[in-house]
């Protein structure tokens, strides 16, 4: 049989599948078996995704996907990641992580039946949508129109490693807030929404946001040694994107921590829920319609656009519908005392979503003024790092507070003593740099103390020392992801304010001289790598007369598509980064070089890990307590 | 009015009020940092600022770009095919420039005619055409569909 139709039928019986189950949703009760139509759609999007794998691999140029996006040369694991590296294949992937989620969670022991099916219909109609835009608009296995024998190969930027975990990581992240959604629409139709309601979302909320964040963190890696910039985040809408349900979905699992304490906040937790699905939505919205422009490119087509349009406009109808019948009724009535735990969450929950709104905003104003004005605009970096300074000194100061707060009500004196030490010895410290090394301004001097004070406080909350023994307590993830946050802020402002970069023009033998490092440029090599050429410039940094490091910046030069790209050359160093890049102008006898020295980059990814961390360890805390 | 009630109201007008006050930092923020894009015919009808970092694109003209080995200077013509705008620029030209290829640049204009660039962006598709320079080259007539 031919492997596209049944590529289709397998998506088809997918389709079908979900759809029934989700017509469990409808006013009057058909009775479906769940445990059958919830299971179906993953094993057959999983058999559709093998499949194009499959085709992928066999470099079948039958399909039109294979054709516009591989090619037979190309080494097998990048063959492989083609797969999902398009638009289509990464829509499969959505699916196929949209039904592990539904079919993971129709295992789970929640003994609320009625609320189970509720949720698991619901996922199942998001299936049913997301399929349908697959089959119709995007289908993967269409036929070539004529006979071809060879690919137009993929994007060599794309060609990388990292970028073929990247993209299934974050959509891990996305989709799991499809999730989160749906425990929304489910709880509001079973009317169970409360303290329980919020111990069964919190490990998904907490799966999704791991995700997400390492996802993120990922893509800014990438982004860092390959564009060859020596940045490693542009406040580009692509990742403006990923950060948006980040924003959302963080204050939203903090929500779902008060939830599950004090059975409060039951409308406002149900509204960041379907907020955060929504700007998931959003986000795939403006990366695969193309209308914004981004550094990253990406296959795009308008019509796909409206259509992630039509279907955000309908779950967000449903969902708010549903949240202006039951939302009201759901709240307990309760005061919140103004110096507590729940109160300092609450104040940072507004405090990212004033990020979020910058962001937002930022994002989403030149798309509002190239429709309406028919005028080009770009927004300068310095809109987001002007605006969100104010709120990120806010939220450092609340977080250093917050977590010594005890719940409902406590005295704002007995914390300020609590943490008083560790914040004169921050301030101390980063007084002593700026008198002793390089002069600071106010701006950095508060960012930095802040953020050291936050990562001390954050280790003394999460160690407690009893008898000269020193215990690990179970809110080790909270204290691990604070830690992280407090790390990544002083790591950003540290490696802003003392970069180096500069620009050379080099011929062979040419000493350069940058801050207090010396390189020396030793020779050109040209060597074939699999499927390109490449011309590597040989540096060595050197200490008078002996070599301490070796970079060797490339170029490649691809034949299919023919491109040029320029790797970078990174010496990771325990304080900061040396990154090196090159080109070579046509027709010239010299080369191009730009030297960057990047203070602490190796804590800014470090500090993302530790949230990772912090998560994963907050998950595992949590199985064990219940055992 | 009871003590609470008073309470309450006075909390929603004050976060109002910082919510109000907020918004206007944000959006006042925003226009200051907005870098507007102009194709060369439009360069030439409009008012600039030269304290305003610009964005310009269109095509690199053919047999305009340049190297002065003395200043390190690189020059460019960027035309829509209409009117042309010469631009000039120190720094590492990206891999991807090409005559006859589309190109955005972002600096700072010296006339209508004249700019010099702190960045050159140039994509990473080969085939890639900045959407703004299709627009520019659209207005002008000089689009060719593929």
């Amino acid at each position: 049989m031919n492997l596209g139709n049944f590529g289709n039928i397998l998506l088809l019986v997918c389709l079908s599948a979900s759809l029934i189950q989700s017509l469990h949703l409808l006013p009057k009760k058909i009775d479906i078996n769940y445990k059958i139509f919830s299971r179906i759609p993953f094993f057959f999007s999983l058999f559709a995704f093998i499949l194009l794998i499959y085709i992928f691999v066999d470099s079948n140029f039958n399909y039109q996907l294979v054709v516009n996006n591989s090619h037979s040369e190309k080494p097998l694991i990048y063959k492989i990641a083609g797969a999902w590296g398009n638009h289509e294949g990464s829509l499969l992937l959505w699916i196929l992580v949209l039904t592990i989620f539904n079919f993971i969670f129709s295992y789970s022991k929640i003994e609320n039946l009625d609320f189970k099916k509720n949720v698991i219909s619901f996922q199942s109609f998001i299936i049913f949508g997301f399929t349908l835009f697959l089959f119709f608009t995007s289908n993967p296995f269409i036929q070539s129109e004529s006979i071809v024998n060879e690919g137009l190969g993929l994007n060599p930027v794309l060609q990388d490693l990292l970028l073929a975990i990247h993209p299934p990581i974050l959509y891990i992240g996305y989709v799991g807030y499809s999730l989160v959604l749906s425990f929304a629409v489910g709880g509001m139709l079973s009317n169970k929404v409360d303290k329980e309601w919020a111990g069964w979302l919190h490990p998904w909320v907490l799966t999704a946001w791991i995700f997400l964040t390492l996802g993120i963190g990922l893509g800014s890696f990438w982004a860092y040694y390959e564009l060859g910039w020596g940045g490693y985040w542009f406040w580009d809408p692509v990742e403006n994107a990923s950060l948006m349900p980040w924003l959302a979905g963080t204050a939203l699992f903090h929500c779902v921590i008060i939830l599950e304490k004090k059975n409060i906040l039951q409308s406002w937790t149900i509204l960041l829920s379907i907020l955060t699905f929504s700007l998931s939505l959003i986000g795939t919205f403006l990366v695969r319609s193309g209308i914004l422009n981004s550094v990253h490119t990406f296959a795009s087509d308008p019509t796909r656009g409206l259509f992630i349009l039509i279907f955000l406009a309908i779950i967000l109808v449903i969902s708010f519908t549903l949240y202006a019948f039951k939302g009201p009724l759901l709240d307990n009535k309760s005061e919140i005392n103004l110096i507590s735990k729940e109160s300092s969450i609450l104040a940072n929950n507004w405090l990212l979503l004033s990020t979020l709104f910058v962001v937002f905003l930022g994002t989403l104003y030149p798309l509002g003024t190239d429709l309406f004005l028919q005028k080009s605009i770009s927004v300068g970096p310095n809109y987001y790092i002007l605006s969100l300074l104010p709120i990120t000194v806010l939220l450092l100061f609340i977080m250093i507070i917050g977590p010594n707060a005890k719940w409902q009500n406590d005295k704002i004196t007995e914390i300020i003593f609590s943490i008083s030490k560790l914040f004169i010895l921050s301030l101390a410290i980063i007084f002593g740099f700026s008198i002793y090394f390089i002069e600071l301004q106010l701006t950095q001097i508060t960012l930095l103390t802040l953020s050291l004070t936050l990562i001390l406080v954050s280790i003394k909350n999460g160690l407690r020392i009893k008898n000269n023994y020193t215990i690990i307590k179970p809110s080790l993830g909270k204290s691990l992801a604070h830690i992280g946050f407090g790390l990544l802020i002083l790591s950003v402002v540290a490696n802003a304010t003392f970069a180096q970069e500069k620009i050379f023009q080099a011929k062979v033998n040419d000493i350069l001289i940058l801050d207090n490092h010396k390189f020396k440029f030793k020779s050109v090599e040209q060597t074939k790598g699999k499927n390109y050429n490449s011309i590597k410039a040989i540096f060595y940094l050197m200490d008078n007369k002996t070599i301490l490091e070796t970079f060797k910046p490339e170029i490649r030069v691809y034949s299919n598509p023919p491109t040029v790209t320029s790797e970078t050359s990174i010496v990771r160093k325990f304080l900061a980064d040396i990154y090196v890049v090159m080109n070579i102008p046509e027709n010239s006898d010299f080369v191009n070089v730009r030297i960057h020295i990047k203070p602490l980059m190796s804590f800014i990814w470090f500090s993302i890990i530790l949230m990772t961390l912090g998560g994963v360890s907050a998950i595992v805390f949590r199985v064990r307590l219940k055992r | 009015m009871s003590n609470k009630v008073k309470k309450r109201l006075i909390i929603i007008l004050l976060s109002a009020l910082v919510l109000i006050i907020a918004t206007l930092l944000i959006t006042m923020n925003l226009r200051d940092n907005i870098i507007y894009f102009y194709s060369p015919t439009e360069l030439q009808l409009t008012n600039i600022d030269k304290k305003n970092i610009i964005r310009v694109g269109g095509l690199v003209k053919e047999d305009s770009y340049k190297y002065d080995d003395k200043t390190k200077i690189y020059s460019f013509i960027i035309t829509d095919r209409s009117n042309e705008v010469d631009v000039s620029f120190v720094g590492i030209m990206p891999n991807l420039f090409a005559e006859n290829k589309g190109v955005v640049v972002e600096g700072l204009a010296i006339d209508k005619a004249n700019i010099t660039a702190i960045k050159v962006l140039a994509k990473h598709d080969e085939n890639y055409m900045p959407p703004e320079v299709i627009e520019a080259l659209k207005k002008e007539g000089q689009w060719q569909e593929e």
